[in-house]
């Protein structure tokens, strides 16, 4: 289409896998690799007077969610959801991912990330690192995984958690928000993240597994120790530097904002499991939806929310982290994000529901 | 059995999948000539403004069709012989049909201003992928466009030339913006927002000529009052008709007024053929009726489906609705809104603080119509009351159930009551009927 100027150009090749995007994936991608497999940073953040290269990382993400969060306030202004949210985790990340861990550690306390939990941050129940904790930080890391976040999961649906309060998804809807559309929402994206997704979270939970009998049996097992650890090594290099920074966030302007969220991330996929339990869904009025697909184009997680919307199914998907955009970019109101009282399950299955739907549930034509 | 459907617009393809649903084995044919897929005519805006690819338009992914077995056939068609059931394809093929479903739709209304015949370049329509196509080509070379029609294609194609930073002019022919189904003081609304966006909107206007550059591109408007507006594109939003000038020349055309007319199980005048959607014409009271709107040709093509497949189907026209978002303000109807109804009373509001209002309007002590801008609201809720034949006073103090803001954002309904009850009593004090 036409695109005015040539600052209107960049900004629609950026947004739209045009060279720009690529040359900034190729910056992105080397920065993420300088990061986690080089020390180059280290002496960057030394001359900037930071302790280490992860604190200059985390001094560079948060202004990122900062500078992005400014936009997206000014963007979504008329929309009191995004406002309050997007407020909420941009002061999650200054306070509770930022500052409080650096004070702490000028405490000589442990750097302690309250806003995250096990099994997004692996360590949090790894025993060799929380058995060493103070009492406070131990508790928190056992009933923050299992029990605060599960509850909050099946009370609010797990957008509490990744897009209210966790880092990742904070990223994605400030800075990332430009980018959002790139997420791919063919059925075969669909059933890959079904099984990514898992995948992950039966690994770290059985590596979990391994470094609780690893760690009661000590020098017993000598062999089962290097395994574990061999495996440990593995995890942090596969899971948590490929796939969640790498990955995740290297790959933004090519594949959208959601690729660790949506595939890997075992944290989104406990709360998903949680979500198809507990009382989150998106409500669509019905006969109202006029099949535009702004509301699938915006998902970020590559849900065809217009397959729900125009065959008049209210839905909870597992993979739905509830940022409220389909909603924001419906031109006819037709969804509302809800903590339902009751629960409404889904009375069939995406593929079942389109297009047939309408045809086969009862006609309103009263045919006599 | 073979179906042919001419149009594969919401209620052709409806009616496709409907038959499909009902009856495994027949067989199904999709005709176009506009499009190889389906694809959602009222998104047509957010593809002029960069927000869409044609791509994202398609509700369906394509591997549907041919999941469902139904054969898409892009092409038009020239001839109808209902006589021999069959059809000329503009390729020069025959197709032969068993039952025929016309569901062509609408395109806009052409103006006789006199000078657009002319204008071989730079006047659109924005109705049709091709008048997109037209209209996104033009973009490149405007600076200057005026939009003629006050009504909601007309503020759509707006949207996206301002999208597309172009001095728009918004000429409207009536005194407030569409009276039709905005009261003045809504309309106000709607207007100042419409203003805040750089569009110079003229109420009163009615074009007197158009004028062309000697190359045939359209260079200004002149309006009856005697303005002349400079432009280089013409945007004609004043209406859209039944596309149905095709029949009139075909070997066995169907009874056609202003659409193709049909009974009230979509018959056409000729055996096998029904219609369904913005083409067909219903008499009802006497009264023509057609319909053109997204939501009732979905629900037509639902009904003209089972028409088809041979049930007793009676099309009763339902409790209307409709929605629209003019630049930010969204907008729900419901029922009867015309602004001026014999017999009627209505309570006005608008909500302090947004470009919100609420309207509801009562006749003889049941509510029979709701118009609501800029909050959201739950139609459906409105429309049970109107058939309930709820009184305004349950509807207002209910209101809250029809919310349907996002979380956070839900308008405060104190003012609307405040209001109610004083014009309560204003309306008792004059003596009119409460």
């Amino acid at each position: 289409m036409v695109r005015k100027g040539k600052s209107a150009w960049l900004l629609h090749d950026l947004t739209h896998r045009g060279p720009t995007a690529w040359l900034l994936t190729a910056l992105l991608v080397a920065f993420y690799l300088l990061l986690y497999f080089t020390h180059f940073f280290t002496p960057v953040a030394h001359s900037l007077g930071l302790s280490s290269k992860w604190t200059l990382y985390g001094l560079l993400y948060t202004l990122a969610i900062l500078a992005g969060g400014v936009h997206v306030l000014r963007k979504y202004r008329h929309n009191r959801y995004q406002v309050v949210r997007t407020s909420v985790v941009m002061f999650v990340q200054v306070v509770f991912a930022f500052s409080i861990p650096e004070i702490l550690q000028f405490f000589h306390q442990p750097e302690y990330y309250f806003s995250y939990f096990w099994p997004l941050k692996f360590d949090d129940l790894n025993p060799s690192v929380v058995f060493h904790l103070p009492l406070f930080y131990a508790l928190y890391s056992f009933l923050g995984a299992l029990l605060l976040a599960p509850f909050l999961g099946v009370v609010f649906g797990k957008r509490w958690y990744c897009s209210w309060v966790c880092g990742c998804g904070g990223l994605a809807n400030t800075a990332g928000d430009g980018l959002r559309h790139l997420t791919s929402k063919s059925s075969r994206a669909w059933k890959f993240e079904k099984i990514s997704i898992h995948a992950v979270l039966a690994v770290s939970v059985l590596l979990t597994a391994l470094l609780f009998v690893s760690y009661g049996l000590g020098s017993r097992a000598p062999a089962l120790a290097r395994f574990t650890y061999n495996f440990q090594t593995v995890y942090a290099f596969l899971v948590v530097a490929t796939l969640s920074g790498v990955v995740g966030a290297g790959l933004y302007p090519l594949g959208g904002t959601r690729i660790w969220c949506r595939n890997f991330c075992p944290m989104a996929a406990v709360l998903g499991l949680v979500q198809k339990l507990g009382r989150f869904r998106i409500t669509v009025k019905p006969n109202m939806c006029i099949s535009c697909g702004l509301c699938s184009k915006y998902c970020e997680m590559g849900i065809d929310v217009r397959a729900y919307a125009q065959a008049n199914q209210s839905f909870t998907r597992a993979s739905c982290v509830g940022c409220g955009l389909c909603a924001e970019v419906c031109p006819r109101g037709v969804l509302r994000l809800e903590n339902a009282r009751s629960h409404a399950p889904q009375r069939a299955s995406l593929v079942q529901i389109a297009p047939l739907a309408s045809a086969a549930s009862p006609s309103p034509g009263r045919p006599r | 059995m073979r179906y042919v459907i001419i149009g594969n617009g919401v209620a052709g393809v409806t009616a496709a999948f409907t038959l499909r649903a009902r009856d495994a084995a027949a067989e199904i044919l999709l005709l176009s000539g506009e499009s190889d897929y389906f694809f959602s005519r009222t998104a047509l805006m957010y593809a002029f403004m960069d927000r869409m690819s044609l791509r994202d338009l398609e509700p369906y992914e394509r591997h549907v069709y041919a999941e469902q077995n139904i054969r898409l056939v892009r092409d038009w068609v020239t001839n109808l012989d209902a006589s021999r059931r069959l059809l000329t394809l503009q390729s020069g093929s025959s197709l032969a049909y068993d039952r025929l479903l016309l569901a062509t739709g609408s395109l806009g209304d052409a103006p006789d201003w006199p000078g657009l015949d002319h204008v071989r370049e730079g006047a659109v329509h924005f109705v049709t992928l091709q008048d997109l196509q037209r209209a996104e080509s033009l973009a490149r070379t405007t600076r200057e466009a005026v939009v003629v029609g006050g009504g909601l294609i007309g503020v759509e194609l707006v949207e996206c030339l301002v999208y597309h930073r172009q001095k728009v002019t918004f000429l409207v022919r009536a005194p407030w913006y569409w009276p039709g189904a905005l009261a003045r003081e809504e309309a106000e609304i709607v207007s100042e927002h419409i203003r805040r966006h750089g569009v110079d909107l003229r109420m009163d206007e009615e074009v007197a000529e158009v004028l062309a550059a000697p190359e045939g591109r359209v260079r200004a408007v002149r309006t009856k009052s005697g303005h002349e507006y400079s432009c280089q594109l013409l945007g004609i939003a004043i209406g859209v008709s039944p596309q149905i000038a095709w029949l009139r020349g075909v070997k066995t055309p169907p009874s056609l007024g202003r659409g193709i007319q049909v009974s009230s199980s979509f018959q056409t005048s000729l055996e096998n053929v029904w219609a369904t959607g913005d083409c067909a014409e219903f008499s009802a009271n006497g009264q023509s009726l057609v319909e053109q709107i997204w939501y009732s040709a979905r629900r037509q093509g639902e009904l003209a489906a089972l028409a088809m497949l041979g049930h007793q189907v009676r099309y009763d026209l339902p409790i209307f609705y409709n929605s629209a978002k003019f630049f930010e303000i969204e907008y729900t109807a419901t029922g009867e809104i015309s602004p001026s109804l014999p017999g009627a009373q209505t309570f006005f509001c608008r909500l302090p603080g947004r470009e919100a209002s609420v309207r509801i309007t009562e006749r003889a002590g049941s509510i029979i119509g709701v118009n609501m801008l800029g909050a959201r609201w739950d139609h459906s809720i409105f429309e049970r009351w109107i058939a309930e034949q709820r009184d305004m006073d349950y509807a207002i103090s209910h209101l809250a159930e029809a919310q349907f803001d996002v979380e956070f954002g839900r308008v405060d309904l104190a003012s609307v009551s405040g209001a109610y009850r004083e014009w309560r009593a204003r309306s008792a004090g004059t003596g009119s009927p409460s």
